[in-house]
């Protein structure tokens, strides 16, 4: 049974379970929290929607009215990612064929890092709940949550649960940093575009899906914009001397969406469990990579 | 009797606008997206759960043979937002899915639709936002 929030489990007949990172059941509480006092300053335009999973499709009327009053400098509500929207010509976080094209400029020591990283990520495995960091995070076709808090602004991935911090109340980086897979971010408003600069990464992640690497050393700019009611542009930066030439970049698009984000946070308990009810058995890799269960 | 055989959990072509191997838990092996399979049968296990859902079915081959395939779909949170929950099937249900088949040629697929015994219909979920469609007028 898959575990769900508990304001959504009374929804359903599955079970909840305690959450197993403490970390993300805190920050679950700190949202929680933050809804409730941060509503002012969210300025949030979409309507509540507790009841409903699905799409909840509006008519197309509703949307017209409320698209001609967005506020630029609101970020905040669930928005579905668009790929569709990139520009042909940049690195396409999606292209999984194995052979993407075009590839970021990578330095000796970045190709050979995805080279070994693309064997691994070819062969599917699923072998941690490791947090998915920022820049793969907001690669995953999934939707993310913005929610503002009056220090920093909130981001829930629902792809693995992941949270995010982005600290808006004018501090500057750690002296002392603590590097981790979600990095440590800051962002400050210039004109109606959010920029965010992020660092201090511990580099076991990837930047995508293809395995792209990422160095201790990175910095990750975006400039967020709000383009109209329904539509976030994202552009990153990626700078990251160790495994890129020079900088490179992506644009990309996400579309706000009336929903309520669902539960799928990774647990090692139900991959577990898949590998042993599908059986792992084509010599397919999971959490005991490579070991295929008695009587295959 | 659950299968015993599992193939990658690629997203299908042509039905998603984000076709890949990787947004899945194994990996190794494609589904046939380009020969899909209509399976008619009883529903015999229906698992609702992270990182994806199965549906099992027993389904009678041309011999007469009964068969159980074990169809997996994308996350629950993606079915949701296609209309399924966890109470959807239950065993015994006389269900028509349309898969992508193992190209193993192992009772396996990728969901792509599902009928239900009402003759309501549900795709297998979206990744992401798909382009807008052209207008056929």
């Amino acid at each position: 049974m898959a575990y769900r929030s508990p304001q959504l489990s009374a929804k359903s007949n599955t079970t909840a379970r305690p959450n197993p990172r403490p970390w993300a059941a805190r920050m679950a509480a700190a949202t929680a929290l933050c809804m409730l006092s941060c509503a002012a300053v969210a300025q949030s335009t979409q309507p509540a929607n507790t009841a409903n999973h699905s799409a909840a499709a509006k008519p197309a009327s509703a949307d017209a009215a409320q698209n001609s009053k967005f506020d630029p400098r609101d970020l905040s509500g669930v928005w579905n990612p668009a790929p569709y929207m990139q520009p042909k010509g940049e690195v396409n976080p999606l292209d999984l064929g194995g052979n993407p094209k075009p590839l970021p400029p990578f330095t000796p020591t970045g190709r050979a890092a995805y080279e070994a990283n693309k064997k691994f990520v070819a062969a599917g495995a699923v072998t941690s709940c490791d947090p998915y960091g920022t820049a793969r995070n907001f690669f995953t076709p999934r939707p993310f949550e913005v929610i503002n808090a009056k220090d920093r602004i909130l981001m829930h991935f629902e792809y693995y649960s992941d949270w995010r911090e982005i600290w808006t109340d004018g501090r500057n980086f750690p002296e002392d940093p603590e590097p981790d897979f979600m990095g440590y971010s800051i962002g400050k408003w210039e004109g109606n575009t959010f920029v965010v600069e992020s660092k201090d990464y511990n580099g076991k992640q990837f930047l995508t899906w293809q395995g792209f690497p990422i160095g201790l050393d990175m910095h990750q700019t975006e400039r967020w914009q709000r383009m109209d009611h329904d539509t976030l542009k994202i552009l990153f930066t990626f700078d990251d001397p160790q495994n890129y030439l020079k900088p490179w970049s992506i644009t990309y698009f996400w579309k706000r969406k009336n929903w309520q984000l669902d539960a799928h946070p990774c647990t090692i308990s139900e991959l577990k469990e898949w590998d042993q009810r599908m059986g792992h058995v084509d010599g397919l890799p999971g959490l005991d990579y490579g070991k295929a269960p008695a009587g295959k | 009797m659950k299968s015993k055989r599992v193939v990658s959990s690629g997203v299908l072509a042509g039905i998603f606008a984000i076709s890949t191997l990787l947004f899945a838990h194994h990996g190794g092996s494609e589904y046939d997206t380009k020969n899909l399979k209509t399976l008619k049968g009883a529903v015999t296990e229906y698992y609702w759960a992270n990182p994806h859902c199965q549906i099992f079915l027993d389904v009678k081959d041309d011999s007469g043979k009964t068969v159980n395939w074990g169809i997996e779909t994308l996350a629950p949170a993606v079915l949701r937002r296609a209309g399924w929950n966890p109470q959807l099937l239950k065993p015994g249900d006389l269900v028509t899915l349309v898969v992508a088949p193992s190209k193993k040629g192992t009772p396996i697929g990728m969901i792509r639709k599902l009928i239900l015994p009402d003759g309501k219909e549900l795709t297998g979920g979206e990744l992401g936002e798909q382009p807008p469609q052209k207008s056929s007028n």
